[in-house]
């Protein structure tokens, strides 16, 4: 959908939305509102809008289009409305345990066994934030970050996907710990712009350094000049040059000034089925962790290296990691009076037609020296 | 003592981390407390936010969706160069008719969109405050005011200032008390000496992005050039000594030195569009129609020159502001047409601006006014567009000569479109979409179509000539202006021996007014060591008793606009030496 054609739906969508009757007679549409909304919106009972600037005008249509009074009054509308909803996912049936496993590093194939499961279910909070960067500049983005007071742990969640799969449920009594939930939020999102956030605070405080770095060279090389051509020259110009440049440099601090802020959007409920798990890792070490069935995140675990809770996981040596931490020397340590790898190589008449894993192989070597040191 | 650089540009804290909103706590404490609005709302609710993002100046948001505006590559280019590079400190130097105030008002928009914006301060000369503010208003949608008094200040976040006006305590308080995201100053050339008020005045506002517009930043000498630039960003041509050690290979100061590194460090503050490259405006034909006025109506003319000049220089002596006006009005509207003047005399019957005599006098001039039934003006007219099919603009100052030429050319078989002032928006609106469809003349007065595209036209016929010249260039800047594409029409109807026929020999024959492109005009009467206005020169020159003191003044005002013309040429070739290539870009 291009830009044009999502900024009509939406403006149509809303205004069926809270209630009006939109009657399109290209290039107008004629729009009936309700009264409730009427002064929200600053209009008449019934009026004529348009995409199309060259059509303001006609029937005193008033124009939508970026920057458009109209267009700013629909969007504080949409933008105070539908703050807070709650939705429903079901799950078919119970594979979404396995696929969930699976897809957090902790599948069967990767020798993890899941010993028990245990179903309930749970309220999860999506928290949409609007973050914006300001400085002589604007840079904003949207964020959902998704929170489970079960667990404690909070994630952002991919706009594309928050959707899906969920069904409306505007009847149900819910009342979640709403305080608890957006700390862990707030927190969450620190972390996921913290990088954007540093960059940007980077990048302003560079283009302040060169501003001020000029306004110097400038006056005070212009008061040198003064002096150099009238050694007793009048001081009043000399405090007036030094008075404009620090009146510069006000401005240009303040110009440059960055700021960064979040604000809270809208909340969501979830109700999802969930389910406890204790698995059992290929070294003998059990766990326990929490799967809901809309994330399909394994929670409840820590990394051993960096004590992130965010997986995919990869287990080794009694523990898991995550994907992203490297692995430990331990991990990577050859079992001592073992061949390097049990691993045909590749190209030995063992190895022909075997596929190249080198995960796999590690995997099984990793697997092999904690048999080994394993009490 | 200058402080250390690194400690001045960075604030204390060595991070920068996330504020959240306060209002915040207020959603969390409603939340879920009653049922919401449902999922659909829930999704628009992220739609309005998505929607609304800004992601720096990616693009530019405004532009595709201006009203009443053509769109040229070179405007979309300038705004993204002087947002993206030059953040939002510019000089907009484009050659005169490339749409310099499109480009300041596309500027201020983008920012207004993503809220960077909110208090703005344009500067203009007190001449064109009312336009910018129609502009502003017209095409961006700002609700611009134009200062009218101090509480403005205060009370206006979008104001409009003469620059004369501003710079004058007590409104200079209170310009330099605010704190502008955006200042514009139109004419910027006037701030070319930094001893000056003006100067002044403007490097003492405290401001975030400032837009410089001039289409001539060296008017005299290299000096001007350096003080524009200091004014935006000091230091960017070093300090005055050594720029002049630099950049000024004459002890005049008139000529430039080392041009390409100049050039280099101007393309840092300054964009400079220019025309004939890729782009080139149509040429103009002018169309001289001079008129016999037929006897009844040279001898109205003559009597009511006689009773303006008798009053104008009365015995008293000093006239009233009013009386005056009340004079130029008369004689100008004598030479609209009849029916203009019939009723201004017969409200002058009433007027205690003169005395019984002179009422006496109004009386029979009013008489003979009534009783002349068509101006032989307009058979010139209907002849003229008889002989053309294309679409025309027929302009005159006055309604009553506009209703009397309606009731003419329709009798003729025109279809005719009016247009004037007192038409309420949704009316202009359908004016010009008629003409655009089956009209064939658009009579307009002088707000005939101003910032309307009628470009589709390409025939202007003066059937008065405003003692302003400004104004007469503003009616064929109607279709002579970017986006023409086809050899334009100016036709001029005028009388013999009359005020609009010194009007010709000047504006016509001595400075080939008619040849300029629209805004060359202004910067060339801007040259003209005058305090009083056109109007009022033209309205001294008329009233003087003699008919040689007339001819020996009209020599003298013609000799002085050819000299302001010989002096704007020169300083067209100097902006042209210094600044040629200052852009990038292709040339517009």
């Amino acid at each position: 959908m291009s830009d044009a054609e999502a900024l009509r739906r939406f403006v149509l969508d809303t205004l069926a939305d809270v209630g009006a009757t939109v009657s399109e007679a290209d290039p107008l549409s004629w729009i009936q509102v309700p009264e409730r909304v009427r002064s929200d919106l600053e209009v008449p009972s019934t009026f004529a809008i348009t995409f199309d600037p060259d059509r303001v005008g006609d029937f005193e249509a008033e124009l939508v289009a970026p920057g458009s009074y109209f267009l700013e009054r629909i969007v504080a509308l949409a933008a105070s409305r539908g703050r807070w909803d709650v939705a429903r996912f079901d799950a078919a049936d119970a594979e979404w345990i396995q696929q969930s496993l699976s897809e957090g590093g902790l599948g069967s194939e990767t020798g993890v066994h899941l010993e028990t499961v245990e179903l309930g279910e749970t309220v999860l909070l999506l928290f949409s934030f609007r973050v914006t960067l300001v400085s002589d500049e604007k840079r904003e983005r949207f964020h959902l970050i998704a929170v489970s007071p079960t667990t404690g742990s909070a994630w952002e969640v991919d706009s594309a996907k928050a959707d899906s799969g969920l069904t409306a449920l505007p009847q149900a009594r819910i009342e979640p710990d709403l305080q608890a939930a957006y700390r862990l939020g707030a927190e969450k999102l620190r972390e996921t712009t913290r990088e954007a956030v540093g960059a940007f605070r980077a990048a302003s405080l560079g283009l302040l350094e060169e501003e001020v770095r000029r306004i110097f060279g400038y006056f005070d090389r212009t008061i040198e000049e003064i002096q150099a051509a009238d050694p007793d020259g009048s001081q009043d110009l000399l405090r007036a040059v030094r008075g404009e440049r620090d009146r510069r440099l006000a401005e240009t601090v303040e110009r440059f000034d960055p700021k960064a802020s979040a604000s809270l959007c809208a909340i969501r409920a979830i109700q999802v089925p969930i389910a406890r798990v204790h698995l059992r890792l290929p070294q003998g070490r059990g766990i326990d962790a929490t799967l809901d069935a809309w994330s399909r995140r394994v929670d409840g675990l820590a990394c051993d290296v960096c004590h992130g809770i965010d997986g995919p996981w990869i287990p080794y040596a009694g523990a898991v990691r995550c994907v992203r931490c490297p692995p430990t020397p331990a991990e990577s340590a050859r079992p001592r009076g073992r061949p390097r790898s049990d691993t045909p190589r590749r190209g030995t008449r063992d190895g022909r037609g075997s596929a190249r894993s080198p995960r796999g192989s590690t995997a099984r070597s990793r697997a092999a020296s904690g048999r080994r040191r394993a009490p | 003592m200058s402080l250390p650089v690194s400690e001045a540009a960075r604030p204390a804290d060595a991070s920068l981390s996330l504020q959240f909103d306060d209002a915040d706590a207020d959603l969390l404490a409603r939340a879920f407390r009653t049922p919401g609005d449902g999922p659909r709302a829930w999704a628009l609710n992220g739609e309005a936010h998505r929607i609304s993002l800004i992601d720096g100046f990616d693009r530019l948001l405004a532009w595709p969706t201006l009203r009443g505006v053509v769109r040229y590559p070179h405007q979309e280019r300038t705004c993204l160069r002087v947002l993206r590079e030059m953040r939002g400190r510019a000089i907009l130097a484009d050659e005169v008719g490339l749409g310099k105030t499109i480009e300041a008002g596309l500027l201020l928009k983008e920012y207004t969109i993503r809220g960077l914006v909110r208090r703005a301060l344009i500067l203009t000369p007190a001449s064109l405050t009312g336009q910018w503010r129609e502009e502003m208003e017209s095409k961006f949608e700002l609700p611009f005011a134009v200062l009218r008094s101090v509480g403005d200040w205060e009370r206006r976040p979008l104001l409009v200032a003469s620059i004369d006006t501003a710079k004058r305590d007590p409104h200079r308080v209170w310009a330099q008390r605010t704190s502008w995201d955006l200042v514009i100053v139109d004419e910027a050339h006037r701030l070319k000496n930094r001893l000056s008020v003006n100067w002044r005045f403007v490097a003492g506002l405290s401001k975030k992005y400032m837009l410089l517009l001039t289409a001539t930043p060296v008017q005299n000498d290299m000096d001007e050039l350096f003080n524009l630039v200091s004014l935006l960003k000091p230091g960017a041509l070093h300090t005055y000594d050594r720029f002049v050690e630099r950049y000024v290979g004459s002890a005049d100061g008139r000529v430039p030195a080392h041009v390409p590194e100049l050039r280099d460090r101007l393309r840092d503050v300054m964009v400079r569009n220019r025309r004939g490259i890729a782009f080139t405006l149509p040429p103009r034909r002018v169309h001289s129609l001079p008129v016999r006025l037929s006897p009844r109506e040279r001898r109205l003319y003559d009597d009511v020159t006689e009773f303006v000049r008798d009053a104008y220089w009365s015995v008293s002596g000093r006239m009233s502001w009013a009386a005056r006006l009340t004079l130029i009005v008369l004689q100008r509207e004598i030479g609209s047409s009849t029916f203009a003047v019939a009723e201004t005399l017969n409200r002058l019957t009433q007027s205690p601006l003169f005395g019984a005599a002179e009422r006496e006098r109004l009386e029979a001039l009013r008489d003979d006014a009534r009783a002349i039934p068509s101006n032989v003006k307009v058979d010139h007219l209907a002849g003229f567009l008889r002989s053309s099919d294309e679409k025309a603009l027929v302009f005159t100052q006055y309604l009553r000569t506009m209703h009397y030429l309606k009731g003419v050319l329709e009798g003729d078989g025109h279809r005719v479109v009016i247009y004037h002032g007192g038409l309420p928006p949704a009316a202009k609106d359908a004016a010009v979409r008629s003409f655009r469809g089956e009209g064939q003349i658009f009579l307009s007065t002088e707000a005939g179509g101003e910032g309307r595209n009628l470009q589709f036209a390409r025939t202007v016929v003066n059937y008065d000539l405003p003692w302003n010249p400004l104004r007469i260039e503003q009616r064929i800047g109607r279709v002579h202006r970017l986006g023409q594409t086809r050899e334009v029409h100016v036709v001029n109807l005028w009388a013999q021996d009359t005020v609009e026929a010194y009007l010709m020999e000047l504006l016509d024959r001595k400075i080939h007014m008619f040849e300029l492109v629209v805004g060359e005009l202004d910067l060339i009467l801007g040259t003209l060591d005058e305090r009083r206005s056109f109007e009022d020169m033209m309205m001294e020159i008329w009233t003087l008793r003699q008919a040689e003191e007339r001819r020996a003044a009209l020599r003298r005002l013609g000799d002085a606009l050819v000299r302001a013309r010989d002096q704007y040429d020169a300083m067209r070739e100097r902006n042209d030496e210094v600044l040629r290539d200052v852009s990038d870009e292709v040339p517009a």
